[in-house]
């Protein structure tokens, strides 16, 4: 890619980065000001708009990885190599949201801090992927060498989250929760969907903002070091 | 075929015998089985909590670490000598030096487990006859699967800085699975509860090794090319 | 009180996201424009 295009990207990127910030921003005016407070649940409920989205994007930002990982290890390019890297720094970000606001919310309705459901559980170990992902790059000079290797993880991870999610599934249905455990989207009046699905569409749209920045930022950085090695040659 | 199988059988063999001579990550590794089990014996109120239900957790935990030393120990090997630059010289298929690796990682890995077995029952008095065949069975399916994905994990990290790190933090996620299904599995074998209790954990573990040693190997060539 | 009384809680969560959110903008931000400059 040219200079000129991944600087474009970059504009490209931040422009619909800003927009989905200020979308947000009205989500959360929603969200706070303008939606219903749940009865039995109160207020505390509302962080739901904010973590299922954010799980979600979490969620797509890992597939993506994942994906383009085995893509990688098929066509060996470059750039499917920065788009899942990029995604992946991305999904570490969400994972992040998603794991701090997680606990906030079931502290006052479930009354502990963490609940081992497969959700959270699956997440908090592709969080653990991601970190690895990024650590396993960070230590790898070479870069095709890296490539390869992240795509391996991104491959192994892939397939490994189903049975995370599974193992927890059946420790619950052999060990039931005394808890009575609500489903994390039960069914919501109108008012309520609205928002959450609003909140969706904000998130999806933040992660291909970020998604479009970190990438254009890989090339950007590829580009320099390129710049870089033939001025001292 | 015959080449493959014999070449796999060579790297393992050659593998073992450098860990025969010294012994010092078997010793090492059973030496921590004793510590891992005393200390989660006496890590409980023993009026409130038994030592059956601590058992299967203590038991399990051993076996981990057991697994991680042995590929730490592969690994070490490889770097000290340059070894791998050796591997790849000779005309062997990248599948037959996987299961050479995979072959004495779980010679080591099950020989440490061997040996902490009878310790375990010493410690925690547990009643293990009947149950041992599928204790043995369990034992095998849960540790096939940490350390194929081990193995192919540290053929990628040997490379890197901070290897010894690397390890464990990109091995965690893959424990995930076989580790709780062992555990699940082992707690209702020991409590001599019937099999039919645990079909649902043995199938998650016979799932993951089939899907997770297919896997590593097919990837296994990706981590070895130039 | 018709509902129970966790609004900090909510403030809480919706902070931290921001931040999060906030943070990691900015860290593109400044990333990308550091390369920019020639």
């Amino acid at each position: 890619m040219s200079r000129e295009k991944a600087e474009a990207l970059a504009r490209r990127g931040t422009v619909l980065t800003a927009v989905a910030l200020l979308a947000l921003a009205g989500v959360y005016l929603r969200a706070l000001l303008f939606t219903p407070i749940e009865r039995f649940q109160g207020p505390a409920q509302k962080i739901f708009y904010v973590h299922a989205p954010a799980a979600w994007s979490g969620l797509l930002a890992f597939a993506v990885t994942g994906l383009l990982s085995v893509l990688y290890l098929w066509l060996r390019d470059r750039k499917v190599d920065l788009v899942a890297a990029a995604s992946a720094e991305v999904g570490l970000a969400f994972s992040v949201i998603m794991l701090t606001t997680g606990p906030i919310w079931a502290k006052p309705i479930w009354g502990t801090w963490w609940t081992w459901d497969a959700r959270l559980t699956s997440t908090l170990f592709i969080f653990l992927l991601f970190v690895g992902y990024q650590v396993l790059r960070g230590a790898i000079a070479d870069p095709e060498t890296r490539a390869r290797f992240s795509a391996v993880i991104g491959v192994l991870g892939l397939v490994l989250v189903p049975f995370i999610h599974m193992t927890v599934y059946l420790f619950r249905t052999l060990h039931p929760d005394p808890v009575v455990m609500k489903p994390g989207a039960p069914s919501l009046p109108g008012e309520m969907q609205v928002t959450l699905f609003t909140s969706l569409g904000v998130f999806t749209l933040l992660y291909l903002g970020f998604l479009a920045q970190r990438y254009a930022l890989a090339v950007l950085r590829d580009l320099k070091d390129e710049e870089a090695g033939r001025a001292v040659s | 075929m015959g080449d493959g199988l014999r070449a796999a059988w060579a790297i393992a063999g050659k593998d073992l015998a450098i860990e025969w001579r010294t012994k010092t990550a078997l010793v090492s590794s059973v030496a921590f089985a004793v510590l891992v089990l005393a200390v989660l014996y006496f890590a409980r109120d023993p009026t409130a909590v038994g030592a059956v239900d601590v058992a299967p957790g203590a038991l399990w935990v051993t076996f981990t670490f057991a697994a991680m030393i042995g590929l730490n120990r592969a690994f070490l090997l490889e770097r000290e000598n340059r070894a791998l630059d050796g591997i790849l010289l000779a005309p062997v298929s990248p599948r037959a030096v996987f299961f050479g690796k995979l072959a004495a990682n779980l010679v080591f890995v099950g020989t440490v487990e061997l040996v902490s077995l009878p310790l375990f029952v010493l410690f925690y008095d547990v009643p293990i006859v009947r149950g041992l065949p599928a204790l043995l069975g369990v034992t095998a399916m849960a540790t096939v699967a940490f350390v194929a994905v081990g193995t192919l994990l540290s053929s990628m990290v040997v490379r890197t800085r901070f290897a010894e790190l690397m390890l464990p933090l990109l091995l965690l996620p893959f424990l995930v699975p076989p580790v709780v299904g062992a555990v699940q599995a082992t707690a209702r074998i020991l409590a001599e509860r019937p099999l039919s209790e645990v079909q649902g954990w043995l199938k998650l573990l016979a799932a993951f090794d089939i899907v997770f040693v297919t896997i590593s190997t097919l990837l296994f060539e990706a981590t070895l090319e130039e | 009180m018709q509902y129970p009384d966790n609004g900090g809680y909510m403030i809480a969560a919706y902070v931290v996201a921001a931040v999060v959110v906030l943070v990691y903008a900015v860290s593109l931000f400044v990333r990308i424009r550091r390369l920019q400059r020639p």
